[in-house]
């Protein structure tokens, strides 16, 4: 920051500033709400609505969700409360996500490679196809998908789910393209005068040369994957294999009375938030950069 | 003499689905017992959350993975029934001999069409007013007086003073007073959901049939009566008591949030069904009481509503199946499920256990077991074909007169115009 300019503009900066704590107590306020709900006490829940502290803080919420609370206990027994396995479903997150974002990034990256650097023939035809695949409205393709694991055998598995997204998605073949466009060929070519095929360049020169492009692509791939929601809702309902998003939707009608069981619910969520939040504190600026990076080039 | 052949073969696993996470208790219990008096028969219950309940049924049905039996809902199985996917269980009650008099009402009619059976009745509801005694006591309303409210649409009758009595303004001042502030009212007297759908099962319809309102000509019949006027003139008086400021404002309130606001101490009195007894007890800090439904013009009225379990037309195991839906259908199964106080069950001499079991919890259940066992109360809902475009139309037409202002008699008469062309 210039300091002319701010000495000589205080409002402005002031201004500014009053600006970005509106945003952000806006952007940040319903998460909070979330949170205190999660940790409000059932009972209190509809007379502390207005409150910005949870009454009665508990963690019993989250023992119930995550079942870890001990079925003899008499608060478990009141009606209103939802059923879920909530630990089952987070770990189903996790397995989905590691099955479509390790192989979609490798395969993405072979495919970009290949679109980058290899010359065949109808390169430019192939990849104009996908260009236009990324038109396609993804929910146009939910019931001809839907068919084919249905023919397959697959549905409520951890494969039916994952199939759509695991090979590649048009974007990350596009963006992983755009990177490896972005860097000269000198090093490539010195290594292939010198004997190295077209394996040992991809794994050994362009993927290392690329680490930064790779981490930011899996890090937004991971929270899309995580945060998913139609696609397993429509191959996945077993509890079983359920994912988090799809947990969260049943959870909403299980109490019996119709009326959400709010606590419950608002825990879950607060769970399902966690990870991608630690992977943003941790890893936004870099994302961020990375992505601003590509835009200068 | 008991080396019996059959102790070679496994036992036949039958599945069986319901929504309700609060049954779930009883029913094992039932499946236990079950179990105990037929050893060759397990029981595999699962219980789907209410949203993916009907998804999973339909998509069973289509992909071959469908329950053996599972709890059916009156909305719904006139469509199962249509599509030939429900097993017509008459020429097995035939042929068991099983006794169809003990249930409670008609509740046995409200699941058969054309000499066909659908389903044994479990358990039945019916519609009363939840009270905040701690509001009543302090408006200077007597209890006893609360079991005999009457109600017109005109101007409300005791029903209407009541909830004026019940309704408090910024400045303190109650709905009966002078200078009352409509606009500005901190409790209402009554919270009532403002997105009723076609059934008005615990919003409208008993007002409207004790007003001489019906439905229709009865159970599948092919011609609705949404146009009549006494139906329009019931929603002229909701509409009107809530601009009074005795009605929660539509806007503010639906059915999924209504409780809630019971429960925060927004109103003093809402309108729900039974299975909300145990919600109520355990989520109000303030003592709830019960009381029966006004009476209107034409007595009290109340849409009484019962679930029955239906076996599935592509269950492998069919005959186990309908041993367990027999058994369930039974006084000593619905014994079982009385005693856990969640619903009223259908054999009308286990009603009493419930309303003891609901009693030892704290709630006095008298004014729905009053209601829910005099035929002169209860009105069936109203089963018919269609029944999801009949909800579609009729939706839409209510949303407009409660939340945009819509004059009640025409739009009530073009949806019903609608309505019955589904049945052209």
């Amino acid at each position: 920051m210039n300091t002319a300019e701010t000495s000589s503009n205080p409002w402005g900066h002031r201004i500014g500033m009053a600006v970005l704590i509106i945003l952000a107590i806006v952007s940040l306020l319903p998460i909070w709400i979330a949170v205190k709900t999660a940790f409000t006490d059932t009972g209190a829940i509809y007379t502390s609505a207005s409150s910005l502290l949870p009454k009665d803080a508990t963690l019993f919420n989250f023992q119930r969700v995550l079942g870890l609370a001990n079925p003899a206990d008499p608060r478990l027994a009141k009606s209103g409360l939802g059923k879920i396995d909530f630990l089952r479903a987070l770990l189903n997150s996790v397995i989905f996500t590691a099955m479509v974002v390790i192989p979609q990034i490798l395969f993405s990256s072979m495919a970009a490679f290949a679109f980058a650097r290899l010359k065949f023939p109808g390169r430019n035809f192939i990849f104009f196809l996908f260009i236009t695949a990324t038109m396609i409205p993804g929910a146009v393709l939910f019931i001809p998908n839907f068919i084919l694991m249905k023919e397959l055998g697959w549905l409520n598995t951890f494969q039916g789910m994952a199939a759509p997204y695991a090979l590649m998605t048009p974007f990350s073949i596009f963006f992983l393209r755009q990177m490896f466009l972005g860097t000269p060929a000198e090093l490539e070519e010195a290594a292939y005068i010198d004997g190295a095929g077209i394996m040992t360049i991809f794994f050994k020169i362009m993927l290392p040369l690329h680490t930064g492009s790779l981490a930011t692509l899996t890090i937004l791939t991971s929270i899309a994957m995580w945060n998913e929601f139609f696609w397993p809702f429509l191959i996945g309902r077993n509890p079983a294999v359920q994912v988090m998003a799809v947990a969260i939707n049943s959870f909403r009608t299980q109490s019996a009375a119709g009326t959400p069981d709010w606590t419950g619910l608002m825990a879950c969520t607060v769970l399902g938030i966690i990870p991608v939040a630690l992977l943003l504190i941790f890893f936004g600026r870099k994302v961020v950069e990375s992505i601003q990076f590509s835009g200068g080039k | 003499m008991l080396i019996s052949a059959v102790s070679a073969h496994a036992a036949t696993e039958i599945s069986y689905w319901l929504w309700d996470t609060n049954q779930l208790p009883a029913y094992k219990a039932c499946a236990a017992e079950f179990q105990k008096q037929n050893p060759d028969i397990t029981v595999k219950i699962t219980q789907t959350a209410w949203s993916d309940y009907w998804t999973g049924i339909s998509t069973g049905f289509v992909s071959g993975s469908a329950p053996d039996v599972f709890t059916d809902h009156l909305a719904r199985y006139p469509e199962f029934a249509l599509n030939e996917q429900l097993v017509d269980l008459a020429p097995l009650i035939k042929q068991d001999k099983v006794d169809t008099g003990i249930y409670v009402g008609d509740l046995f009619k409200l699941w058969s069409k054309d000499g066909k059976q659908y389903g044994l009745p479990k358990d039945w509801d019916t519609i009363a007013i939840f009270y905040n005694k701690d509001m009543m006591k302090a408006a200077g309303v007597d209890p006893a007086t609360l079991a005999n409210l009457d109600w017109n649409p005109k101007d409300g009758g005791s029903f209407q003073k009541l909830i004026a009595k019940l309704s408090i303004d910024a400045a303190g001042k109650d709905g009966t007073a002078a200078g009352f502030d409509s606009k500005k009212v901190n409790q209402y007297g009554l919270i009532m959901p403002g997105n009723p759908d076609a059934y008005g099962q615990s919003e409208w319809s008993h007002f409207a049939v004790s007003n001489g309102f019906k439905f229709n000509d009865g159970l599948w019949a092919s011609k609705f009566y949404y146009d009549s006027p006494k139906l329009a003139e019931t929603f002229q008086w909701i509409v009107d008591a809530g601009k009074k400021g005795f009605i929660i404002p539509a806007k503010d309130c639906n059915d999924s949030n209504a409780p809630g606001l019971f429960a925060a101490g927004k109103g003093a009195t809402v309108l729900h069904g039974s299975w909300m007894i145990n919600w109520y007890k355990e989520n109000c800090k303030f003592e709830v009481g019960i009381a029966p439904l006004a009476k209107g013009p034409e007595g009290r009225k109340s849409m009484f509503n019962g679930l029955a379990d239906s076996i599935w037309i592509g269950s492998k195991h069919k005959p186990e199946a309908w041993k367990w839906v027999k058994f369930l259908g039974s006084p000593e199964a619905q014994k079982i499920v009385a005693s856990y106080a969640v619903v009223f069950p259908a054999v009308r001499e286990n009603v009493d256990i419930a309303k003891a079991a609901f009693a030892k919890k704290g709630m006095d259940v008298t004014p729905f077991v009053e209601e829910g066992t005099d035929s002169k109360v209860t009105f069936l809902f109203p089963v018919t074909d269609h029944a999801s475009d009949v909800v579609r139309i009729m939706r839409a037409a209510i949303d407009r007169i409660m939340l945009s202002g819509a004059n009640p008699a025409s739009t009530l008469k073009s949806a019903n115009d609608e309505v019955n062309a589904l049945f052209q």
